[in-house]
């Protein structure tokens, strides 16, 4: 899933790179603002199962946002 | 004002521990054409520059690399995880070992600390530019090499993603080049400085 998010994510950075030196690309906009929609009700579903992303999101009475895996270990380390 | 995603750019998921390789890898951290200070530069460039793609590719280039530092960083920490004094000293690691254990320090493969003297910030776009292109073509060169002493998929899965995206910044940073000197006079794109003398600009010439 989150492998999902990040490829839709990916996608919308590297149009938005393509977008800083072709700023008037109106398709090109449209494409990277699709890709934004298809990551967003992910991301809420990640976050609702497996905790924050970003520490904006403060749904929870916990503080979920130092609660492992961290982005650098893998499954050993939990 | 930076914002932490908590998630790599790519993902980095290595099963087999290798500190012979973590040596090589961790000069992508902190060497000469490394992603720190590939982040450095652009972030620090982009103060100056005098059109509004340029700010905005330097700003979002720059924070691309900070991703990129962090997956280095990951590659490196799966790689030197749980390692015995056995295999550290079967791998000749134990020169990095003695001075930061496994920890993450930015160093060249050789060892040399990091150092703000591999990268510049000239205050000329033109200039900036130019190191900016050849930076990522250094970049690409080094993960070129990195490649050839990898035989484990996943990091060459990792290694070959950022190597791509040397390419991709590559291209951007050639397209800024290009919307710079069509701005500019183009009888003499080296007559004036386009940080410094704000005349430069055609339509500004024009004017006066």
């Amino acid at each position: 899933m989150l492998k999902k998010i990040s490829t839709y994510q990916f996608a919308a950075l590297d149009l938005q790179l393509f977008l800083d030196t072709h700023p008037h690309d109106r398709k090109t906009l449209e494409k990277m603002k699709e890709y934004k929609a298809l990551a967003q009700p992910l991301i809420a579903e990640y976050e609702e199962k497996f905790g924050p992303l970003t520490k904006s999101m403060t749904s929870s009475n916990h503080w979920h946002w130092i609660m492992g895996p961290w982005p650098w270990e893998n499954e050993e380390d939990c | 004002m930076f914002v932490y995603e908590k998630k790599l750019q790519y993902p980095v998921n290595i099963k087999q521990t290798n500190p012979k390789l973590a040596k090589i890898i961790i000069t992508q951290y902190g060497g000469p054409d490394g992603e720190l200070g590939a982040s450095l530069r652009y972030l620090s460039q982009r103060f100056t520059m005098p059109l509004p793609e340029l700010k905005g590719t330097l700003t979002d280039i720059g924070t691309e690399e900070l991703g990129h530092l962090e997956m280095i960083g990951a590659i490196v920490y799966q790689l030197t995880k749980g390692l015995t004094e056995k295999e550290i000293k079967e791998a000749g690691f134990e020169d990095y070992f003695v001075d930061h254990t496994t920890g993450i320090y930015p160093q060249s493969a050789a060892g040399t600390p990091y150092t703000a003297a591999s990268m510049q910030v000239k205050g000329d776009a033109i200039t900036d530019l130019h190191e900016n292109m050849a930076a990522e073509q250094k970049a690409r060169s080094t993960y070129d090499n990195i490649l050839r002493f990898c035989d484990d998929y996943d990091v060459k899965d990792a290694i070959r993603f950022l190597r791509e995206r040397e390419v991709v910044h590559y291209q951007r940073f050639g397209e800024n080049l290009r919307l710079l000197t069509d701005k500019l006079d183009e009888k003499n794109f080296y007559a004036f400085n386009p940080e410094f003398d704000k005349k430069c600009f055609k339509n500004c010439m024009k004017k006066k």
